[in-house]
């Protein structure tokens, strides 16, 4: 409403005068998200509703992958860090740093956030980044902290942009006045209707634009898109693409989500590396690009974006075959592989927009090359009971459709999880990937980046491991006025220091 | 009539028992929560170590037990998503569907009386062929397209109201007008029919023949003994709206009880579905007994 009034008034006033007008009058933002924020814990914040509000605006983290620039990471209240001799990491902290509760940001309270955080009365999200190795956090000094973890861990710096820092003070159990040493504290709080964040006047880096920042929530896609037209709110990262027809104010970014198909080399037929392949040359993935998914979807050759550290541009996208396919699964029936055993492709419902049309001609691809596939739905929690090894034998041989996101810079975020013999969303055991995933793993710089495209195009060209399908794009609607676009962590993540007014 | 309460009371409190019973155990079958709570690439000790803090390792009947024991003291457990008690987050919804639902009923009560009995007076005049017609189309519009053209056209279009949210009365008008449509449309249908029959009663004939005025034998002799059916429709409509406008609720982003059950029934979130079960049953509970006394308030012959 004040927007549309603002604009009247533009309409009408003389036009020098209205520049300043809006500049003075909007200072307040609001952004209008689908999900309910239920829980403002800091040791949450990797769940992307919580995320959103609260990194780098009430909590803020040792490093910060700064996917504007060059996907790099950048100092935030570690102001730089060197890896020690024995493999562990020294991180130096920013000095003259304080929280909103008044007190002073030191080493302790980096080691109270990691202990807090893998401190087993409480159920951390982040915790999950740390899994499978052992850290020890030892401060130093007030403002030297050493992290070491068994097995060394190379991204530990990365790693540490996932922890949000609390003061030591915080008790264990999760809070929900979060406190941080962030441009903004948390102002208001009413459950089902608004978050308000306002600016601090004593943070430590520059002051950002926005004043007091309004999370909204609305659940339809089409309401949120109205917002903005109507003036009722001024960001909406997340709208559909059928609203997303003015080109003024709606932006696609790709979402860091990829949609796959699994397959298991452990049963038939999917055991056999001609029928992996034939399944990846059966489908026509660029006849979805701009029908069923919007069009600036990307079609995928891994299970993480291209702005990922090793992303391999020279793996190439599987060529739509037909007739390659079913040479290739008539070379394996002659072979005996039981290339007729039934199938089930498993999606889970309303995973993301047209999954069933999308489901259905994916299955009716499969069966074109002579497959035997059945599709079936499953609601998100049965699919995720199931969605972990071992993997259900009671619909013969398993195709889970899933979607992935790794919006977090580095391959091994995925590579485990999906390929390794251990991963417990794994079909893959092939000792090779094993080892190259242990070697990438522990290696830095250029030749990590060397290892994992080399594990990408071992995985897509040789192994035809899985069907990777669309890395898939979101749209934002941002209002006229707004200084702002999306980026891939956009779903993650809203620092409202990047949000500036025209 | 207080033995009668007495005795109502007794019978909605071993109602809500059984609801309680079958709800704890229905929505344990539908899953295990740490699935949904926790991301998939979670680790299966971090899986553990949260079965274990929330007592979904311990037997069913053991935490039926606990269950049952915190509810005697009023404690309806803690929300697993919010970290708050479930109580805490259940009554403020419940409040503002409450207010939507007493305002809704309140216009749509008013309203159908009035236009179902004037259409009653002179059947297939041109007033009753409106109002019929306006109430069947009514009744059958589907809320969630009402409600996101009214969005389109008095938001979007015409900028005369909020699109969604609360905060101002403005607010109210599109979440009401939506709301009122369906049970306006049902409720005049029924008041028509109820006194079609009532003003071709005898007393309204007699009435009529004393040269008693027209409003006052619509008004006075005929509504009162037509009411019967239209309060039992009332509340039937009432109980409705108190379980939540779920599709008003989500569009306009109301913070309802309604939406507020959905999601944590889709989130697992058992202690919260539990609480929002209970809260509104006692309400329909309390409503439906207050319905009965109307009835006895109304027609003299029904005592209790």
């Amino acid at each position: 409403m004040r927007l549309t009034g603002l604009m009247m008034g533009a309409a009408f006033a003389a036009c020098a005068a209205v520049p300043a007008l809006a500049q003075d009058a909007d200072r307040d933002l609001r952004i209008v998200v689908a999900e309910e924020v239920d829980l403002l814990e800091p040791c949450m914040a990797t769940q992307s509703t919580i995320g959103a509000v609260l990194l780098q605006n009430i909590s803020e983290t040792l490093t910060y992958l700064d996917v504007r620039g060059e996907s790099e990471l950048t100092p935030k209240l570690a102001e730089s860090w060197t890896q020690n001799d024995d493999g562990s990491w020294r991180f130096n902290l920013r000095q003259g740093v304080t929280f909103s509760d008044g007190s002073a940001f030191d080493a302790a309270d980096v080691k109270h956030s990691f202990d807090r955080m893998m401190s087993d009365q409480i159920v951390c999200e982040a915790k999950r980044y740390f899994g499978g190795m052992e850290v020890q956090a030892t401060v130093v000094d007030d403002h030297t902290i050493d992290f070491t973890a068994d097995p060394a861990q190379p991204i530990m710096p990365l790693l540490l942009s996932l922890m949000a820092i609390v003061p030591s003070e915080t008790p264990i159990e999760f809070t929900r006045e979060p406190v941080g040493t962030g441009p903004y504290v948390l102002s208001d709080w009413t459950p089902g209707q608004q978050i308000v964040l306002s600016a601090r006047d004593d943070y430590w880096g520059d002051a950002p634009a926005v004043t007091s920042a309004t999370w909204l929530f609305r659940s339809d896609p089409a309401v949120r898109a109205a917002m903005i037209q109507t003036g009722e709110a001024d960001i909406a990262p997340s709208i559909a693409v059928l609203d997303a027809t003015n080109p003024e104010t709606d932006f696609s970014y790709l979402d860091s989500e990829t949609i796959y198909i699994l397959l298991d080399d452990a049963v038939a037929p999917t055991n056999d590396v001609r029928v992996r392949q034939a399944m990846n040359m059966a489908i026509d993935r660029e006849a979805f690009i701009g029908t069923l998914l919007p069009q600036d979807a990307l079609l995928a050759t891994s299970l993480f974006p291209p702005s990922t550290l090793g992303w391999n541009p020279d793996v190439a996208v599987t060529p739509y075959d037909p007739e390659g396919a079913i040479a290739l699964l008539e070379d394996a029936r002659a072979d005996g592989v039981a290339v007729d055993t039934q199938m089930t492709l498993l999606a889970r419902t309303a995973n993301f927009p047209n999954i069933v049309e999308v489901m259905e001609a994916l299955q009716q691809m499969l069966q074109e090359v002579g497959l035997t596939v059945d599709l079936r739905f499953l609601e998100v929690a049965e699919y995720q009971r199931i969605f972990k090894k071992p993997f259900p034998t009671e619909m013969g041989s398993v195709l889970f459709t899933a979607m992935h996101d790794n919006s977090k810079g580095d391959p091994s975020f995925t590579m485990f999880f999906k390929y390794a013999s251990e991963g417990p969303q794994s079909g893959t055991d092939d000792p090779k990937v094993d080892q190259l995933i242990e070697d990438a793993s522990a290696a830095t710089d250029d030749d990590r980046a060397r290892l994992w495209s080399e594990l990408q195009a071992y995985l897509h060209d040789e192994l035809y491991a899985d069907v990777p399908l669309f890395h898939t794009v979101g749209y934002a609607r941002v209002a006229p006025q707004i200084d702002w676009r999306p980026t891939i962590a956009t779903t993650s993540m809203l620092p409202l220091g990047e949000i500036g007014f025209k | 009539m207080s033995s009668f309460i007495r005795k109502r009371a007794f019978a909605s409190l071993i109602s809500l028992i059984g609801l309680v019973v079958i709800v704890f155990f229905l929505s344990r079958l539908t899953g295990d929560p740490t699935d949904l709570f926790l991301p998939i690439e979670a680790p299966e000790e971090m899986r553990q170590q949260f079965r274990e803090l929330n007592g979904l390792n311990d037997p069913l009947l053991v935490q039926f037990w606990n269950y049952l024991g915190d509810i005697v003291r009023l404690d309806f457990g803690v929300s697993l998503r919010r970290a708050q008690p479930a109580i805490d987050v259940v009554l403020p919804a419940f409040l503002w569907t409450l207010q939507l639902a007493a305002i809704t009923m309140a216009l749509v009560t008013g309203a159908a009386i009035v236009v179902g009995s004037l259409a009653a007076f002179r059947v297939g005049g041109i007033f009753d062929r409106i109002a019929s017609l306006t109430s069947l189309i009514g009744a059958s519009a589907p809320d969630f397209w009402v409600a996101i053209v009214a969005i389109v056209v008095f938001a979007v279009g015409l900028g005369w109201l909020p699109t969604s949210g609360t905060g101002t009365v403005w607010h109210w008008i599109l979440p009401v007008g939506v709301l009122f449509i369906r049970p306006f449309g049902l409720i005049v249908q029924v008041v028509r029919g109820s006194m079609i029959s009532a003003l071709s009663s005898g007393y309204v004939k007699t009435a009529r023949a004393k040269g008693v005025k027209s409003r006052a034998i619509i008004f006075v002799h005929a509504l009162r003994n037509a009411m019967l059916p239209v309060i039992t429709v009332i509340g039937d409509q009432a109980a409705a709206l108190l379980n939540g406008a779920v599709i008003v609720e989500t569009i306009f982003g109301f913070p309802g009880v309604g939406k507020l059950m959905i999601d944590s029934v889709l989130q697992r979130d058992f202690n919260v579905v539990l609480a929002t079960i209970m809260i509104t049953a006692l309400a329909i509970f309390i409503m439906n007994l207050l319905i009965d006394l109307t009835y006895a308030l109304l027609d003299p012959r029904i005592r209790y």
